[in-house]
């Protein structure tokens, strides 16, 4: 622990236990916990290295006029000091234990009503009970009854804590008493799952009295589970709805003797509960049911019989909407029973069965018309679909004898299903009148739509879909030419488009009427009245021109784009119209789109186009003018593409292409790094870190990325090796980057106010110097070896980051002045960079240079990036400036008159 | 009470409705979808409409060639275009007391109804709707009087003929009732007739019934009607809307305990949101703006088109069509321009407060200033010479048949760059397009109709709970072309009543209570005594005044003072002796206090029998019976009269007297 700290602390107690108002703020408490917490975490013994606490806490559990607040803290830091058993002892020695943890005490001091005392006692006591004499004091203080009827409290936090509370008094009893009676072959199966939390109880401190005591916790627990699960009145779910909720805790963690001493004293009540059919209670029966379930499933023992009894029941309620609710939660749980999964499915099929008319599934008479009059009332009918079609992908992974039809089967229905949301009359089931009756509900539902096109795309996937390409094809670009379509249907239609097509690859099914068909809806839709439309047909058209397709005619891959829509002559058009939209999004979405429209011809190496060059020019002129921040970072984004499509494919590298983009990479370093967005200046930097790649790729010393990220023990390929350190070589390169402009992008990242500019400009510019002047040479070897990259220089301009930069050098020069080191002229190479020289420079409007090499090794980089990587409020966060928050707060209260309160502006 | 149907047309109503002596017209509305059954009008001379071949029949028996001419397999009148009128033999139109107009677009047949037929009574309309459908007939008057056509065709109208001839033009109804379009003189005389009102302006019809106009949202002053009597409540519920548009909002809560709710004017696009059509409206023009074509818009002058501007004015920017000119020609384009910006009472709040700032509540005031939108009276003179392309037109007439979009139709319709976006709901576009195939220009259907849809109707009417709802019997089931849409009907309980052309409906409601009054000196002397706390009652004795529907009472005039006459009185002319009346009895008979009653008068052989309405007391031993009811109490009692008395004078111990 921090000396400082500690010599804090007694203060600190003396405040806190004099008056809590005068905290700095009311999070200071928990931001105290906090700390103990890390302490207690790596092993600090509280008692030990601050006495202090002891005292502080007898004294505070004395004063019951105290803020509750600070009453409470007192409460759960004891836990954190008792938790280890020396420091129990002591406090229990000092009687101090007794008074912190007696009901009693807070009752009659009439703080028992305040709930943060009562969540500060059940916590304390959660923390303490790490070892068997806490669980002893537990018992023998008898506080089960008082964290029994807590479990119902008003206070929802306090329910739920003791609740967890409850849960792990269980599990410290179980582990011991099965220490007790010599349980060995399921300690050594379960010691991980029974949480590490009682993983340092002393098992041979239990004595055979002891032991009684935890068999009567246990029994009680249990007893009163039994007790309270079924509700005598509609008022008392509540009640039931937090015993299930511990059953379910219990059910999943407990081992067999207790488990099936659990099981067998609630079976009779859960039953009675499922018989009873308590909607709200069906979703936590469920959860109790299936953590017995899974319980025996990860334990791989076989289900217990009484369980499958109780998930059948759950499986056949009468009640639809509780039915669904109940198959859905089976499935999600993915458990390896085929009977129930087979049987899940068939209920959460049947919504889609009935509305649909398809057949899928064979049910009997009764399971039908129950939930046909349940979806006739509109309302049930959406949320039973949604629930139903939000399952079916999941379904359609299943094994095909888990699935009462083939997945095509489940296909067809959705795309009957969104045929009837949007009023087509071509649906089957509008034979009967009762079908009728509930289609008419999904009608125009934009929620169903929803769910349905969700499923559709995940149903992409599923085996033997492909068949239905062409006929998904025509349903979606339908729903994309709905007037009535809303803005998401409209994305998620885009979206399961582009699903589909990549998944199916093969587009021979996929006729030249589609292809006009969505020829012209992608058209209209990129006029849209709503940019979010446009927005998504731009993204669509991006995303389409990203999946690789085969043609059969040809049997030669392509891309989506081209195979559907006729590629780049019909895309880039609509792309470039889009660079015009009002809407920033749009505008940014559309930059995208055309970097992954032409990533294509730039891989192939294609040879430039006037278009293209226009493209460049009009990226350059939105990275210039533009007002929002989304279209600039896109064109930023779009070089870095475009950059690293040749740089990785730089074998078939097109001069053509070159020509036209190393001008504008300078063009958009020198712009993007005096942008005002620092995710632009952020882009930028990576546009420069893969020219430092490109340019240094093989370098010995060059890294790739973040020096300091690097695993130290982290195999270094050979080939970083083959390249000898030819100092001509990186002399041209060093120029080649510093006419990039790559240097200067740096430099200005460096002193950016934006930390997270500052830090990368500041790692890629630690990576340069390794690679270009190793600070490992000395400055004299440094001098030697590299007299000829020395020479390379870079201009710093009169303004801007170059100022900083160059006030950062002359201090620098100044400092290795003092040290009487080697003068200062050489840090520097132009004439003189004190002011006068600066003024010279900027009058006779010459720019001075300075050396590069020299610049990399005056700059502190290391140091700079030690303060970079912390975060910027750690001087503020840490438990220093904490402690010392709290007693500049009290002395601020003790002497109003001399100071003046301190007024923050709070957001 | 009676409902006459003279139209059948839904969103065209023009009904007839006999209340309490009043004969009301409820709108008058003129169906010109039979125009779609003749040849476009063309401003200047078409060589192609005038190289279409005449139709022979078949067999060749019969030749029309003159007055029907085959154009792409369909056959058109050519002649001057007709409009299909409402009925007028099913009731003498002279007896029609009032027409209440609920907006411009159902007044269009008024000249037909208000002239040459004794119509002698008022016509009741809000300013706006009087002003926008003056400008509305007189485009069409313009329309049709700037083309005349010397040919009138009438031999195809033959019964026999008429059944021999193909397509639409054979399935045609009352072909004979047809009439050419009104000239301005019959217009400016029926308009003359129009007695303007304000929302909420209750108006006295002969003292028997008040109408009054409520707000319904759809255009500029357009209204439901209120007819109510001081017992009785009719809606007449016309073309409403509940979109936030331009109009004031809909006023529902006044449609409230109606008694019976007549419903007309819903959405004729049920399956067409108009939000979603406007979507579309927009990226269609600008598709076909951005691929260089033209775009025609056919419209009427006045309604959906302000919203269509509106629209347009914010879409302009985002689909950078700042360059491109949007015309708009009418005859009446300019007034109806500036008289949307006038009404500013009639618009919807938003458009009120900006009236304050002051700015003009349509932004079409600043697409006009910036020349980004220009209107002109009709494609010649200044139109011509500033006309540039590519650009947008909006014109009339939406049939396509008269109208300056005759002549865009002829100049664009073979250019497969151009479009044409059909917005208004009232013509099937596939018709109004028949005589211009083949076209090559693109064609797009967003009819934007912004009535009220199926779904709102049954929530408003959930809402105000009519009893009765009378609607055409189009509403009561799905419509043909789709049969499997149960959502786009009326189901109510009780079913509403549906009416079609010529029907007459007895409203299904009795009048059973008529209004009072009674004089101060009357009421003075009545004696009123209470017969529970609360309730008091009297007796009146006095003379019914009837006069212009209001009934007096007045007392019963005192014989006049006898002159001092010398000579002898006549017994002849003594004035008959006014009897005091009765007393009124009223309360019930206890049973068991009656038998006591009857116990301590010597009768005790009584045997009590139960019957639906009461008991029957059969006294033996005296052979008599009293029947105690609800409503009456009877003693038979033969021949023992001092019996009946008594029996009499002990059942009346029991009711009070007035």
């Amino acid at each position: 622990m921090d000396r400082e700290c500690v010599s804090l602390l007694p203060r600190v107690c003396e405040v806190l236990a004099a008056s809590g108002s005068s905290l700095p703020d009311d999070t200071s408490l928990e931001k105290l916990l906090d700390w103990f917490t890390g302490l207690t975490k790596a092993g600090t013994s509280l008692l030990e290295s601050c006495p202090c606490l002891l005292e502080f806490i007898s004294t505070v559990v004395h004063n019951t006029a105290l803020d509750p607040s600070i009453l409470s803290f007192t409460l759960r830091l004891t836990g954190f000091v008792a938790v280890t058993e020396v420091a129990f002892k002591v406090l229990q020695e000092s009687s101090v234990l007794d008074l912190v943890f007696n009901l009693q005490h807070w009752q009659e001091a009439g703080l028992w009503e305040d709930p943060c005392i009562r969540i500060g006692w059940i916590q304390g006591l959660r923390t303490m009970m790490q070892h068997p004499k806490a669980l002893s004091f537990f018992v023998q203080a008898d506080f089960l009854q008082p964290l029994l009827q807590l479990q119902t409290d008003k206070s929802l936090f306090v329910a739920s804590a003791a609740n967890q509370m409850l849960a792990h008094v269980l599990l410290s009893c179980q582990s011991v008493s099965s220490v007790g009676s010599n349980d060995v072959d399921e300690e050594g199966e379960d010691v991980g799952r029974s949480g590490g939390s009682i993983a340092d109880l002393e098992y041979s401190a239990v004595t055979v009295e002891t032991n009684q005591d935890y068999a009567a916790v246990v029994t009680a627990i249990s007893e009163c589970l039994k007790k309270s699960l079924v509700p005598r009145e509609n008022t008392q779910l509540h009640q039931s709805l937090q015993i299930l909720k511990l059953l379910a805790l219990l059910l999943a963690q407990t081992r067999p003797p207790l488990w099936e001493k659990l099981l067998q004293m609630v079976a009779d009540s859960v039953d009675e509960l499922l018989v009873a059919g308590y909607s709200q209670l069906i979703l936590p029966l469920m959860d109790v049911i299936l953590a017995a379930y899974s319980s025996c499933d990860v334990n791989r023992r076989a289900p217990d019989q009484r369980v499958s009894r109780l998930l059948s029941f759950m499986l056949n309620i009468r009640k639809p909407a509780d039915l669904i609710q109940a198959a859905a939660a089976f499935l999600r749980r993915g458990l390896h029973d085929l009977v129930h999964t087979a049987q899940s499915a068939r209920v959460l099929l049947l919504p889609l069965d009935i509305i649909t008319g398809l057949n899928l599934l064979t049910t009997t008479d009764e399971q039908r018309f129950l939930m046909m009059e349940q979806l006739k009332n509109k309302t049930s009918c959406i949320s039973l679909i949604c629930v139903c079609l939000t399952n079916t992908p999941q379904m359609t992974l299943m094994a095909a004898d888990c699935l009462p039809c083939p997945p095509v089967l489940i296909v067809t229905a959705v795309l009957s299903l969104l045929k009837l949301c949007s009023g087509d009359s071509s649906s089957p089931s509008s034979s009967s009148s009762g079908c009728r009756e509930v289609s008419r509900n999904v009608i125009g539902s934009s929620k169903v739509q929803k769910c349905a096109l969700d499923a559709l795309t995940a149903l992409s996937g599923s085996p033997g879909v492909e068949v239905k390409l062409a006929e998904v094809f025509t349903l979606l670009v339908q729903c994309l030419d709905n007037p009535d379509s809303d803005p998401t249907v409209l994305q998620k239609s885009f979206q399961a488009l582009v699903q589909w097509m990549s998944v199916c690859s093969d587009l021979s099914s996929i006729t030249d009427q589609h292809r006009q068909d969505l020829l012209q809806v992608v058209r209209k839709r990129s006029c849209d009245i709503r940019w979010e439309v446009r927005d998504s047909t731009v993204e669509f058209l991006g995303r389409l021109a990203g999946v690789r397709v085969i043609q059969t005619t040809a049997e030669e891959a392509s891309d989506a784009s081209v195979a559907v829509l006729g590629g780049c002559c019909f895309t880039t058009p609509l792309l470039r119209a889009a660079l015009q939209d009002t809407e920033s999004y749009v505008r940014a979405s559309a930059i995208s789109a055309l970097a992954q429209t032409l990533a294509a011809s730039w891989q192939q190496g294609a040879a430039l186009t006037q278009e293209q060059t226009e493209i460049v020019n009009q990226l350059l002129e939105v990275l210039s003018w533009d007002t929002e921040g989304f279209a600039r970072r896109a064109v930023v984004r779009y070089f870095i593409a475009w950059l690293s499509s040749m740089s990785s494919h730089s074998c078939v590298q097109s001069p053509a292409s070159s020509s036209l983009l190393m001008p504008s990479v300078r063009s958009v370093l020198s712009r993007g790094s005096a942008d005002l967005d620092w995710e632009v200046k952020v882009h930028t930097l990576e546009l420069a870190e893969l020219l430092l790649d490109e340019a240094f790729s093989g370098q010995r010393g060059y890294t790739k990325g973040n020096p300091t990220q690097t695993h130290p023990y982290a195999v270094i390929p050979n080939t970083l090796h083959t390249r000898t350190h030819n100092e001509e070589d990186v002399v041209g390169v060093l120029n080649s980057l510093v006419q990039w402009g790559v240097v200067s992008a740096l430099l200005s990242g460096l002193v950016d106010c934006d930390r997270p500019v500052a830090l990368r400009a500041c790692r890629l510019l630690i990576t340069l110097r390794e690679v270009v002047c190793p600070l490992s040479l000395g400055a004299l070897d440094a001098t030697a070896a590299m007299a000829t990259v020395a020479r390379v220089t870079c201009e710093l301009p009169g303004c801007g980051w170059a100022r900083e930069i160059r006030k950062m050098l002359v201090m620098k020069a100044k400092d290795a002045n003092a040290e009487g080191g080697v003068s200062g002229g050489e840090v520097v190479n132009c004439d003189d960079c004190g002011e006068a020289g600066q003024e010279a420079a900027s009058v006779g409007g010459q720019t001075p240079c300075v050396s590069v090499c020299e610049v990399l090794r005056s700059l502190d980089l290391d140091e700079r990036l030690d303060v970079l990587t912390r975060s910027s409020d750690h001087v503020h966060n840490s438990p220093l400036s904490l402690l010392q928050d709290i007693l500049t707060a009290s002395s601020a209260r003790s002497q109003p008159d001399t100071q003046q309160e301190v007024i923050a502006d709070c957001y | 009470m009676k409902l006459y149907c003279l139209s059948g047309h839904p969103t065209l109503p023009c009904n007839v409705l006999k209340f309490k002596s009043t004969t009301i017209m409820l709108d008058c509305g003129l169906d010109t979808t039979s125009v779609l059954n003749f040849l476009p009008l063309p401003l200047v001379h078409s060589p192609r409409l005038s190289k279409l071949p005449g139709w022979i029949s078949k067999d060749g028996t019969i030749n029309l060639e003159k007055e029907l001419k085959d154009c792409a397999g369909r056959v058109f009148v050519d002649s001057q275009p007709e409009f299909c009128l409402p009925e007028r033999e099913l009731l003498d139109l002279s007896t029609i007391d009032v027409i209440l107009i609920s907006n411009y677009h159902c007044m269009m047949a008024l000249p037909y109804i208000t002239e040459h037929t004794g119509f002698t009574g008022t016509v009741y309309a809000t300013e706006p709707t009087l002003q926008i459908g003056r400008l509305l007939m007189e485009e069409v008057v313009n329309f049709m009087e700037r083309v005349p056509k010397a040919q009138s065709a009438t031999c195809w109208k033959n019964k026999e003929i008429q059944r021999m001839l193909p397509g639409p033009l054979k399935d045609a109804v009352d072909v004979w009732t047809w009439k050419r379009c009104y000239s301005m003189q019959e217009v400016n005389s029926a308009l003359s007739k129009v007695q303007l009102v304000g929302y909420s302006q209750k108006v006295e019809l002969f003292g028997a019934v008040q109408v009054s106009p409520l707000s319904s949202g759809y255009s500029l002053g357009s209204s439901n009607w209120i007819i109510q009597s001081h017992h009785e409540k009719v809606s007449y519920v016309s073309g409403s809307s509940l979109l936030t548009t331009h109009p004031q909002p809909m006023d529902q809560s006044s449609l409230k305990n109606s008694d019976v709710l007549i419903l007309t004017g819903l959405t004729q696009m049920p399956t067409a949101n108009p939000d979603g059509m406007l979507g579309e409206f927009c990226s269609n023009l600008a598709m076909t703006i951005r691929a260089g074509g033209n775009v025609l818009v056919p419209c009427y002058s006045s309604g959906v088109i302000y919203d269509l501007l509106e629209c347009l004015y914010q879409f302009i920017e985002s689909a950078s069509l700042g360059t491109t000119p949007f015309y708009f020609i009418s005859p009446v384009a300019n007034s109806s321009l500036e008289f949307s910006q006038i009404f500013a009472e009639w618009l919807c709040h938003n458009k009120q407060t900006k009236v304050y700032l002051p700015e003009p509540p349509f932004p079409h005031a600043e697409l006009i200033q910036t020349n980004k939108l220009k209107h002109y009276p009709s494609i010649h003179g200044d139109f011509s010479s500033e006309f540039r392309q590519p650009c947008v037109v909006f014109t009339g007439h939406p049939s396509l048949r008269f109208g300056d979009v005759v002549h865009f139709m002829e100049l664009w319709g073979k250019s497969s760059l151009n479009t044409i976006i059909f917005t208004e709901p009232d013509f099937s576009y596939l018709d109004a397009l028949a005589p211009y195939q083949p076209l090559a220009m693109k064609c797009v259907y967003c009819p934007i109709d912004t009535r009220l849809n199926f779904h709102q109707v049954s929530k408003l009417l959930k809402e105000v709970q009519p009893l009765h709802v009378v609607c055409p019997e189009q509403y009561t089931q799905p419509p043909l072309t789709q049969s499997h849409r149960s959502d786009l009907m009326l189901e109510l309980q009780p079913p509403p009543m549906p009416y079609r052309r010529c029907s007459v409906l007895n409203l299904p409601f009795r009048r059973r209570y008529e209004r009072v009054y009674i004089l101060p000196e009357l009421a003075n002397s009545l004696v009123p005594s209470e017969i529970k706390p609360g309730v008091s009652v009297a007796t009146v004795s006095a003379v019914v005044h009837s006069k212009d529907n209001k009934h007096t009472l007045q007392s019963v005039p005192k014989p006049p003072p006898v002159a001092p006459s010398k000579k002898r009185k006549r017994v002849m002319d003594e004035p008959p002796v006014v009897l005091a009346p009765k007393p009124l009895l009223s309360g019930a008979v206890p049973l068991e206090a009656f038998l006591a009653t009857l116990q301590k008068h010597g009768i005790t052989e009584v045997k009590v029998e139960e019957t639906a309405d009461g008991h029957i007391l059969h006294l033996q031993a005296e052979d008599t019976l009293i029947q105690l009811e609800e409503d009456g109490t009877h003693i038979v009692c033969d021949n023992n009269e001092p019996l009946r008395t008594t029996l009499r004078d002990l059942v009346l111990r029991f009711l009070q007297k007035l």
